[in-house]
């Protein structure tokens, strides 16, 4: 005869009449209260706790309360047991642990005979969380609308049921956990959140395009400010995968790409990466190069890094700039001297003006360049940027 | 298959000693009392446990045997207890054949019954601590729970036993596990062993050790209830550079299983919240430290923490608990800091940023003089002149963002190799010749720059091996 048996598994609580006997004892009677309330603590990065609420009847005196479980990874020494109707009285005197069992007894002292309600916490394994994000970006990709969902992946051999569910950040929410399952669950949701496309020039970075032609790879980023202003800024996002669409307009909408969005603090960027930007042409060329020497063998270095670029969109957009130093003297030198670099931004070109002060740092400079959008005869403009620099004290 | 353990005392009856009979009688006396001492730092258990025995006038053998026990047998001795004026023990024999056995010969001036002590080593009996502490929302109080878990592994069950939980590193020539093993040897195979340095020999205990305070009798578990539910009392005790935990009355200790029993709790022991930057000690990441002192000012103090594993938890807010560390612990004496790292905290941003770099004071070498020569100091350099010495100068900064509530403590320690000086206006001192620390405090959404200047000399410049504090930037 077939027959389609349900898993061994699950955790049961266990309220044993006889005192004092052991977990294997033969004959015992034992009530089975069920499950009154589960919480799952998600706000933890690497472990889930699990807080189970039960009404355990109890007689005065010592009773023996059974916890068992099988077929799910319940983190034997985390489990606590915490008294809530009658915490300073009905309380663990001792715990015993059976051999060969997943299982434990408590020695539970309650002053009278009655129902005590109780919370049993543990870890449990295969039971864990990741992010999703998914961002719809208006028509004219100005705003999105950005959706955050937790992935709980019920991998535990356990049905919870109706859980209440905290990620550490947010509104608690309550959903039915089944046993094996994956579910998506909408966290927070933000809308009309000002969205900026970035154009990047970044060779230590992205890399060329076509080396031959010394065209550089301009990736395009939508770039989101986690902060209030920007209807953001309420926590930090954790890393998870993020799929990007469009509105088409047509009541539809668009796949436009997807990245990992890395852990975002509050008031950093969330950036994006969405694909190469083809119709903005940026080549990159050392156009000056004199070494000039300082005394005995200490050098400096005159260097112009010429950009030449094109925007062939019909939109304005602007490119940042990036340039490193040890790149560049790596370039140059044809070799790595290990020290920090010492340059001087020249002011003598108009690119000096665009540095992004705050974001420069000793190793990477960067500049945010506006360019215009190609012209009525569809014909892009080449601007050309020079970005002068002295390499100082080098040997 | 488990084999059946069993450690027994058996007066043999009209049996001559040592006769190669093979058919005995004897009468078994269980043990009355049993008492097990538990070390921690060692494999180690002594059992003391006493029994009557009836004797008869003239010469009276017992047997003691412990099959499938992991006793030391060089350990087992028997003090008669009672009596003492009419017995007397003759001679203790370990007969070749039979490896978990041993005869005593006791002569007997009465006939009647007398109480005997047998002490012995045992291993399999083991015991570790646990700590399990919850914040309250506030982050500025938590309970502190400190448990014992006895594990009997010794293939013995030890029912109705006095229990005593020694907290201490203890000195042992041989592990116990060994010399059950091994059985009886003689001193001079011992000493040929000793000689091949079969065993590993560490210095003995002082013999002026200090006495810790014995004066509290606390961790008292005041359960109200009815008849049997009384907690037991953990009784707290110094003795020589150890510590004896003693629970009150007896327990059952089944062998294979294990037992958790509650040792203190601290209801409401105040912390200190502190970010650390110690990447030598928490790696490269700005750490969330909870910190709290185990003395009477939080409820702790009454005994020293043994090592043990701590479980952090907090009061969410919300019904229900955050976890936010585990953590072991190594033994923490009286009055000192209980440092709990919860790793980093994502409303915490911290970002090292080298700002500029620059070199100068650059020295030079001329080969074909053997000499070096400064600029700054009106030498004259030729082409041919290499560079020798010079000082490296990075003007760093730590940017802190706090998102939390509260203001933060910081500390943060940066390590660094050669001739440094450290410039700064952060009041900055030095951890160690090499090390640099210093403080701030955050407050609610500010972003705060530490900035400070490094200088390293390097080359011909370096003449030290050490960090210098110098004020400025």
């Amino acid at each position: 005869m077939l027959s389609c048996a349900r898993p061994a598994m699950g955790l049961a609580i266990a309220l044993a009449s006889i005192l004092a006997a052991p977990l294997q004892a033969g004959i015992k009677l034992i009530t089975l209260p069920p499950r009154e309330r589960v919480e799952i603590q998600l706000d933890n990065p690497s472990v889930t706790l699990v807080e189970e609420e039960r009404v355990v009847p109890l007689n005065a005196g010592v009773n023996e309360v059974v916890f068992a479980w099988t077929n799910t990874q319940v983190d034997k020494e985390s489990i606590q047991f915490r008294s809530l109707s009658d915490p300073e009285n009905v309380k663990v005197l001792s715990t015993s642990y059976p051999p060969n069992e997943n299982a434990l007894t408590w020695q539970v002292a309650a002053p009278k005979a009655g129902s005590a309600k109780v919370r049993i916490s543990y870890l449990i394994g295969q039971l864990d969380k990741s992010f999703a994000y998914e961002a719809v970006a208006a028509k004219d990709e100005k705003a999105l609308t950005l959706r955050q969902y937790i992935l709980l992946h019920n991998r535990a051999n356990e049905e919870f049921g109706v859980s209440g569910m905290w990620p550490g950040f947010g509104e608690r929410f309550e959903r039915p956990i089944g046993t094996n399952e994956t579910k998506q669950l909408l966290s927070s949701k933000f809308e009309n959140v000002p969205v900026r496309k970035v154009y990047t020039a970044d060779l230590s970075e992205f890399g060329y395009l076509d080396a031959g032609k010394q065209q550089l790879r301009v990736p395009m980023h939508y770039l989101l400010k986690n902060d209030a202003g920007n209807a953001l800024g309420q926590f930090p996002f954790m890393y998870g995968k993020a799929r990007v669409y469009q509105d088409d307009g047509r009541g539809t909408t668009a796949f436009l790409g997807e990245d990992w969005l890395k852990f975002t603090p509050r008031d950093d960027e969330v950036r994006l990466y969405l694909g190469v930007a083809k119709d903005v042409v940026v080549k990159r060329t050392l156009a000056k190069r004199d070494q000039n020497r300082v005394l005995g063998n200490l050098f400096n270095y005159d260097v112009v890094v010429r950009f030449e670029i094109e925007n062939f969109k019909d939109q304005p957009v602007t490119l940042d700039i990036a340039e490193s130093m040890s790149a560049l003297r790596r370039e140059i030198l044809g070799n790595d001297t290990g020290r920090p670099v010492e340059w001087e931004l020249m002011t003598d070109t108009p690119l000096a003006e665009m540095l992004d002060k705050e974001k420069t740092t000793a190793d990477k400079l960067l500049f945010h360049v506006p360019l215009t959008p190609r012209g009525a005869d569809q014909q892009a403009a080449k601007q050309t940027i020079d970005l002068h620099l002295l390499i100082k004290n080098e040997w | 298959m488990r084999f059946a353990a069993l450690i027994r005392i058996a007066a043999l009856v009209a049996a001559p000693v040592f006769a190669q009979q093979n058919i005995d009688l004897s009468t078994v006396p269980p043990r009355d009392t049993v008492q097990l001492t538990i070390y921690n730092s060692e494999d180690l258990t002594l059992v003391r446990e006493t029994r009557t025995v009836s004797f008869k006038q003239g010469i009276n053998p017992l047997q003691f045997s412990w099959a499938n026990t992991l006793i030391d047998a060089s350990s087992v001795q028997m003090r008669i207890k009672t009596q003492t004026d009419k017995l007397e023990l003759l001679d203790t024999t370990y007969p070749h054949d039979k490896p978990q056995m041993l005869y005593w010969n006791v002569r007997s001036t009465m006939d009647g019954d007398a109480s005997l002590e047998i002490t012995y080593f045992t291993s399999g009996l083991s015991w570790a601590a646990d700590y399990v502490c919850v914040s309250d929302p506030d982050e500025t109080k938590m309970s502190f729970e400190g448990f014992v878990r006895i594990t009997n592994s010794s293939g013995e069950d030890y029912e109705n036993a006095q229990v005593r939980l020694v907290v201490g590193t203890i000195n042992l020539v041989e592990k116990i596990q060994e010399l059950a093993q091994r059985g009886i040897i003689s001193q001079e195979q011992a000493g040929e062993m000793l000689r091949e340095g079969a065993f590993t020999a560490k210095a003995p205990m002082p013999a002026d050790a200090r006495v810790f305070l014995g004066k509290e009798v606390a961790g008292r578990m005041d359960f109200a209830g009815g008849a049997g539910a009384e907690a037991k009392q953990i009784i707290k005790e110094g003795l020589s550079e150890y510590f004896i935990y003693t629970v009150e009355g007896t327990e059952t200790l089944r062998n294979t299983w294990s037992k958790r029993m509650r040792l203190f709790e601290g209801k409401a022991a105040p912390f200190h919240i502190q970010y650390r930057y110690r990447p030598q000690e928490y790696g490269e990441q700005l750490v969330r430290m909870f910190l709290l002192r185990n003395d009477e000012k939080s409820q702790l103090g009454l005994t020293p923490l043994p090592d043990g594993t701590v479980r952090l938890f907090r009061n969410n807010g919300k019904d229900g608990l955050s976890m936010l560390a585990q953590q072991y612990i190594k033994y923490v004496p009286i009055g000192q800091e209980i440092e709990l790292n919860l790793g980093p905290d994502p409303e915490v941003i911290h970002e090292c940023i080298l700002l500029r770099g620059y070199r100068d004071n650059t020295w030079f070498h001329r080969r074909t003089a053997n000499l070096y020569y400064n600029p700054a100091q009106g030498h004259q350099i030729k082409m041919d002149d290499q560079v020798s010495g010079w000082d490296e100068h990075g003007v760093w900064t730590d940017r802190i963002r706090n998102y939390r509530a509260k203001p933060i403590d910081l500390e943060m320690r940066r390590a660094f190799d050669g001739d440094v000086v450290f410039h700064s206006d952060l009041n900055p001192t030095l951890h160690d010749y090499r090390t640099v620390q210093f403080k701030a405090t955050i407050q609610p959404a500010e972003k705060k720059d530490l900035q400070y200047r490094v200088t390293t000399r390097n080359g011909y410049n370096q003449k030290e091996q050490h960090v210098t504090l110098e004020a400025g930037s």
